[in-house]
């Protein structure tokens, strides 16, 4: 046995995850996360109009008003909330593990180590396409709760981390040539 | 014994073994059918006995027709030329089963109580890829069983030469537990109180419901509630409360015996077999490098009696749906037994070492939502509609508090969370108290959770994933847990050996 250490751990000497800066998303983001949003919002201000505009007779005049008031704040709220939600993602890479921190009611951190990872896949939704923005998902074998997905990257960014995350996966040797198991690509994946 | 049978040319199964695929049958039709025999039963008096007597004879004979026609098509042969096993079986749909003999891992021989009677034996085969379905014959002499399990091993052997000390091994696996009768009696009586009450009130829907289709007047309603109402009220009330508590119990008992009758573990080199059920024989291989979670189960009765129920995830090779055969519960062990259990399949027994509580505020919030929330809508209702009178509301409500405290109390009391450097195990549970034993090199992923509320107090949550499900704690010490987590990732990323 060549050069066998035992030395106790120091718990407060590791490396702390919670201290790491995170870098944070592309900006162009907001605008996925809005879109997706206003997807929602327009379904609900449409029911609202044709109502208005067949049946005026349904809600009194004030009652309208609120409708009304109450949509604005909606809309306005749900800007405030994405622009601060937004702030608050973050991802890095350090040299064994994806950090992901999201959340601004809850404060989640997902962290996934490279040797519990099975396989990377990249993923570009409609607006993220045009945008230029891709998603990285990390998979694992516990289940789609334990997957990570990291958002709003830019694509050349995203490929460059699917191609660093699988290199940790299958570390390339010199000497035995396995076989590099392909990791998918599913770019013209839609996911939203 | 007689070595010289050849197994190249198809064989049949032997022939009592059409009894037991008619029995098979049969047993399948009447639990399609038991709700509309129940009613036929019932409503004996007023049905025609010749037609009757007819389509029951007319169903067995046509049972008994597909049984024998199952037996004729049902062949299986060694193809030593491409080194496969092959079962062919089917009337109209045929199907043909071919197993590679290298990949064979184990070849078991079973018995359920219907091929006890006729004295045949099963014989199920084990591949490497767990998910692809497995091949069993369902009736076959002792002597050819034998004859032809070791003619599988053999040759599996011969593909893996370095694998033969391994296989020699399999062919006697040493019996390691078998858990008796007076331990499942104990278990039945003092688990799954809920599972049989809902099993029951399905049970008595699904009549009701049958009954009320055939507008049949089985049992009096009335006549029931009119004994009841004769009775004092807190009799009555104890005659219904001691009819269901009986029920259960009964329920339970025979569930419990049925499922699990003559529970053995036996332990080979490479695995560990569990084989148990009355009615028909249950086999599965746990392989302790696939278990990723071990949950111990005891509640107070049972703990008194000294029996646990230990609970065994393995990681599902279907990641979406967790399969059931990866999820295994030993019923009833001792204490001993249950350290025996654990032993083999951690290697060693799991200390506690560290002890994390979670802080008071859990408690407070609980409290809050299982106690305080349901009053106050039962007294938002209760003035709305004046549905009891108050006197009433304020008894109820005392033994919802006491119930619902007790309850809340035992459940923040026993929230802990030990560490040690090979183990994480979890305690929780306020009447059955489960105990969860994960090894930190089987974490998959960790997710540490703050409410924004959370910060100022410092309180925390942690999810650890495994491929056999999730363990987490909460509203612990945020530090603590931030520390903790480092520590786990530690252990993960310097872990050089597989988690599986």
């Amino acid at each position: 046995m060549n050069e066998f250490n035992n030395n106790p751990i120091d718990i407060t000497q590791l490396p702390k995850f919670e201290e790491v800066q995170l870098n944070g998303l592309n900006p162009k983001y907001i605008t996925v996360l809005l879109f997706n949003f206003s997807l929602l919002l327009i379904l609900v201000i449409g029911g609202f109009s044709a109502l208005f505009y067949f049946n005026q007779d349904a809600f009194s005049n004030t009652i309208w008003m609120a409708i009304l008031v109450g949509l604005v704040l909606i809309l306005v709220g749900l800007v405030v909330f994405t622009k601060f939600s937004f702030k608050k993602k973050g991802y890095t890479f350090r040299e064994h593990d994806a950090i992901y921190k999201s959340g601004l009611i809850s404060e989640t951190t997902t962290i996934i180590p490279f040797n519990r990872v099975q396989h990377v896949a990249l993923h570009q939704g409609f607006i993220s396409r045009k945008l230029g923005l891709a998603s990285i998902e990390l998979f694992t074998a516990g289940g789609s709760s334990s997957d990570l997905e990291i958002p709003g990257l830019l694509l050349a960014d995203a490929q460059i981390i699917k191609n660093l995350v699988s290199q940790k996966i299958n570390p390339p040797k010199q000497d035995d040539p396995i076989e590099v198991a392909p990791t998918e690509t599913p770019l013209s994946e839609e996911h939203e | 014994m007689n070595k010289s049978v050849d197994f190249s040319q198809p064989q049949r199964q032997s022939l009592p073994g059409i009894l037991v695929m008619f029995a098979n049958s049969l047993q399948k039709t009447v639990r399609a059918l038991w709700p509309m025999l129940l009613i036929w039963l019932v409503k004996f008096d007023s049905l025609n006995k010749l037609v009757f007597f007819g389509s029951v004879a007319g169903v067995v004979l046509i049972i008994a027709i597909i049984s024998y026609l199952q037996y004729l098509f049902f062949t299986f042969y060694i193809d030593e030329e491409n080194g496969e096993f092959v079962i062919q079986k089917g009337v109209l749909n045929k199907t043909r089963i071919t197993i590679q003999l290298h990949k064979i891992q184990q070849v078991n021989i079973n018995q359920s109580l219907i091929q006890r009677l006729v004295g045949v034996h099963k014989l199920e085969i084990d591949t490497a890829g767990s998910d692809k379905k497995e091949a069993s014959i369902s009736a076959i002499s002792h002597e050819l069983a034998t004859i032809l399990k070791e003619r599988l091993i053999n040759h599996s052997q011969l593909e893996l030469t370095e694998n033969a000390e391994k296989n020699v091994e399999e062919i006697t696996p040493t019996s390691f537990i078998k858990i008796g009768l007076p331990s499942l009696i104990k278990i039945g009586f003092t688990s799954n109180y809920i599972k049989s009450f809902a099993l029951i009130f399905l049970f008595f829907t699904t009549i009701v419901e049958n009954l009320q289709q055939l507008n049949a007047e089985v049992i009096d309603e009335d006549q029931v509630t009119n004994y009841l109402d004769t009775l004092p009220i807190y009799t009555s009330i104890f005659i219904v409360i001691g009819f269901f508590i009986t029920l259960i119990l009964l329920v339970n008992l025979v569930r419990t015996i049925l499922k699990y009758f003559d529970f053995t573990i036996q332990k080979s080199k490479q695995a560990i077999i569990l084989s148990y059920g009355l009615l028909s024989t249950k086999n599965t291989l746990l392989n302790p490098n696939k278990v990723q979670k071990i949950k111990v189960t005891q509640n107070y009765f049972q703990k008194k009696l000294d029996v646990t129920t230990i609970g065994i995830h393995q990681a599902s090779s279907d990641a979406e749906k967790v399969k059931e055969k990866d999820q295994i519960e030993v019923p009833g062990c001792n204490e001993n037994e249950r350290d025996a259990i654990l032993k083999l399949l951690l290697g060693q027994l799991p200390q506690k070492r560290t002890m994390y509580l979670p802080n008071w505020r859990k408690l407070a919030v609980n409290t809050f939502f299982f106690l305080l929330v349901p009053i106050a809508i039962t007294l938002f209702l209760n003035h709305k509609t004046e549905f009891v009178t108050w006197n009433d509301w304020f008894m109820y409500t005392a033994i919802f508090s006491v119930f619902a405290g007790v309850m809340l109390w035992f459940s923040f009391k026993n929230y802990k969370l030990f560490v040690s450097n090979d183990f994480i195990i979890k305690q929780n549970g306020a009447w059955d108290i489960d105990t969860t034993i994960i090894e930190p090199y089987k974490i998959q992923a960790i997710e540490t959770q703050q409410f924004f509320w959370q910060k100022a107090t410092n309180i925390g949550s942690v999810t650890l994933s495994t491929a056999g499900g999730t363990v987490s704690f909460t509203t612990g010490n945020y530090t603590e847990i931030k520390q903790l987590v480092n520590y786990w990732l530690y252990q993960v990323e310097t872990w050089e050996k597989g988690w599986m």
